[in-house]
């Protein structure tokens, strides 16, 4: 049985972070696992429609399962700055 | 004590606050007070710790704490029976100078049994510019009167000369007279409500109670914890004044039934007065703290027992004096309570039970414009556009954020009518409504924001002068949750009319965009401008949060969406992937293909590593 660690992931039988949606496994628990998801990052300006009017070095970073290409997180960053990283310890 | 007799003190301490507020309002005369419920009113225990929290700005509840305590070792063996103190000092207490505290003692039988204190945010405090959000600020010396304890009301007798010397430093003095006079009237009704309770029940049992009430608070709190999973969980806001960019960085970590919040990383404090300090930082988190996890727990010292924070001295969430701080209350404590407000949703996500309560943040910017000048009956009028507590809601794990929703610090806060603020101001709207594609795309999208306009009218002297606190037209800091994307920034202009009709240029005076406006437009975000005879100053509010994965939002709301012009059928298409046929329905076979393209494209995207 698996167990939600996020809106978007859970801890599988096997330990491993997994997408919610698919269940395909994106690393151990309790360890960081943005690195194993596929990475978009495009200015966020103009991203959600014409309000979108943000400087153009604000990248909207969105972070989706390699598996079925559901959308597990986003975040906006300034190039260079690293990747917000949640652990859930069970 | 029984529990009957707990309960029923527990709800006369919860009406005593009630009391106090309706009190303070029906005195205050201003629209910051009374529209915008930029206020708060709580009771607190005989050493000065938070006993009963009441609403209104939630910050305050704890900083109010900080200001009793203050007051109790300024004052030691000087506090009286029907005494009333002031503090509005930053590095005391206070979030900034604009909100004075007035905290009263409740003596019962000579004996001091608790604090009664509230804030509001006063017409002027004498800073630089009127209003107190002095954006040209670079220390706290001129950012207005400053005290870090004062004693106003002398066992019931007015200090005059305090008090004559207060209003002798500030503009419009007999608002700010009615500001001061409203919380005095409020701590006298919770004073005398709570000894009509002392009265009743006797003041070992109501004490008793009032204990149990704080005991109470910390067990359930930590009995919550318990409950959620252990973790730590990040969150980044950033902001941008002039050519500067300012980050706030969170690490909240839960373990078993303590909580910690470590802004270690964050910006060095700045020159301009969008720092906080200590305890504002502290009141910062707390304010979306109380609602998100302790929405059924009375919010008291208890809570706080399990909570420790780590903000480095000298950084924007812990400034040394003399730092400007006037705008903290939209600058780093927004960002403060934005930045917890993600982190603890983040947690609430990680649990089966408690998902449900996990939101993307509300109004991040918090902007605000302040306006001074001569209105139209010759009063010297300022004070703030209430549009700034309009807000917009962040998506939740089950719904929409709510379209200019409001805000998660101040729970009552609501924007004046248009009436309202063209009869205070010489000014008239050209338009206000809410904004397509504005709130962050998600699963549950989030709530739109705010777009009005407007143009002096009628003013004795041509116009009226502004402040903007603009930041976050750069940076969207409505973030988004489990993939929701982040809400639309601000955006503020000056329409140069006046230099188009000396060139000559039709103005358009019914104007209902700013597509259709004629002059020039200039981006602004920070500092005093004029609103002088045919300009215009548009203004556009941030959008809420989005919630989860757009792709997965039910076709038949983006069809609704568009209809009621909340997003716009090409975001609806390039963002959601539905299509709408010619009439507005959902075009099922083009929705499926659309959003197999933007998933073959997502799959398409590099490794993260």
């Amino acid at each position: 049985m698996s167990t939600r660690i996020s809106a978007s992931l859970v801890v599988d039988d096997n330990g491993e972070i997994a997408c919610m949606e698919c269940g395909h496994a994106l690393g151990p628990a309790g360890a960081p696992w943005k690195k194993a998801a596929r990475l978009s990052e495009t200015p966020l300006q103009g991203s959600g429609g014409e309000p979108y009017s943000n400087a153009a070095n604000v990248l909207l970073r969105q972070f989706f399962c390699p598996g079925c290409a559901a959308l597990l997180d986003s975040e906006s960053a300034l190039a260079g700055d690293p990747f917000l990283n949640d652990v859930v310890r069970l | 004590m029984d529990p009957i007799t707990f309960s029923i003190i527990r709800h006369r301490l919860y009406r005593v606050i009630d009391e106090a507020v309706i009190t303070l309002k029906h005195v205050s005369g201003s629209a910051i007070t009374n529209e915008g419920h930029d206020l708060m009113v709580s009771l607190y225990r005989a050493d000065g710790s938070l006993l009963m929290g009441g609403v209104g700005f939630l910050h305050h509840l704890t900083s109010a704490a900080e200001a009793c305590k203050a007051i109790i070792r300024r004052f030691e063996g000087r506090i009286n029976a029907g005494d009333v103190f002031l503090t509005n000092c930053p590095y005391t207490a206070a979030l900034h100078t604009s909100d004075v505290y007035l905290v009263s003692p409740i003596h019962y039988d000579g004996e001091l049994v608790a604090w009664s204190a509230c804030f509001v945010h006063v017409y002027d405090i004498g800073a630089m510019v009127p209003g107190g959000f002095s954006p040209d600020s670079r220390d706290i010396f001129t950012e207005g009167f400053s005290s870090p304890g004062l004693k106003l009301v002398d066992r019931g007798e007015m200090n005059t000369d305090i008090m004559d010397t207060i209003l002798n430093m500030v503009r419009a003095p007999e608002m700010v007279a009615l500001d001061l006079s409203s919380m005095i009237a409020a701590n006298n009704v919770a004073r005398e409500r709570m000894v009509a309770l002392v009265d009743k029940y006797g003041s070992k049992p109501v004490d008793q109670a009032c204990q149990m009430l704080v005991d109470q608070s910390e067990q359930s709190f930590r009995e919550r914890l318990l409950e959620l999973p252990d973790g730590r969980w990040e969150s980044r806001q950033y902001f941008d004044i002039e050519e500067e960019t300012y980050r706030v960085l969170l690490a909240m970590t839960k373990k078993g039934d303590t909580l910690n919040f470590d802004f270690t990383g964050s910006s060095p404090q700045s020159k301009y007065g969008i720092n906080c300090a200590y305890w504002a930082a502290w009141g910062g988190f707390f304010a979306p703290l109380f609602p998100l996890l302790c929405y059924d727990i009375t919010w008291n010292d208890g809570v706080l027992r399990p909570i420790s924070m780590i903000a480095p001295e000298g950084t924007i969430v812990n400034c040394t004096r003399p730092a400007p701080i006037s705008l903290a209350t939209v600058g780093a404590i927004q960002s403060v309570n934005n930045a917890a407000c993600i982190c603890i949703s983040k947690m609430l996500s990680a649990s089966e039970k408690y998902a449900k309560e996990a939101t993307a943040v509300w109004h991040g910017s918090h902007f605000a414009i302040f306006m001074f000048g001569q209105n139209q009956k010759g009063q010297e009028a300022i004070g703030i556009m209430t549009e700034t507590f309009g807000g917009a809601g962040g998506g939740r794990s089950f719904a929409d954020g709510v379209d200019v929703g409001g805000e998660i610090p101040n729970p009552i806060g609501r924007m004046a009518n248009v009436e309202t603020t063209e009869s205070h101001f010489p000014v008239r709207y050209l338009f206000r409504r809410a904004t397509s594609d504005s709130g962050g795309p998600g699963k549950y999208r989030g709530g739109t924001a705010l777009e009005y306009a407007i143009q002096q009218h009628d003013s004795p002297d041509g116009g009226i002068n502004y402040v903007v606190s603009g930041k976050g037209t750069k940076f969207s800091m409505s973030d988004g949750l489990g993939g929701g994307y982040p809400g639309a920034p601000c955006n503020f202009r000056w329409v140069h009319n006046n230099e188009a009709a000396e060139a000559g240029k039709n103005v358009n005076p019914f104007a209902m965009s700013p597509e259709q406006m004629t002059g020039e437009q200039e981006s602004i975000s920070w500092g005093v401008f004029p609103l002088m005879d045919q300009d215009v100053l548009y203004v556009r509010s941030d959008g809420g949060g989005g919630y989860g994965d757009p792709l997965m939002r039910e076709p038949e709301k983006i069809a609704r969406d568009v209809r009621e012009g909340n997003v716009s059928e090409g975001v609806g298409r390039d963002v959601y992937g539905v299509v709408l046929d010619a009439d507005g329905d959902v075009d099922a076979a083009a929705s499926a293909a659309a959003r197999d393209a933007i998933r073959a494209v997502r799959l398409g995207q590099k490794a993260a590593e």
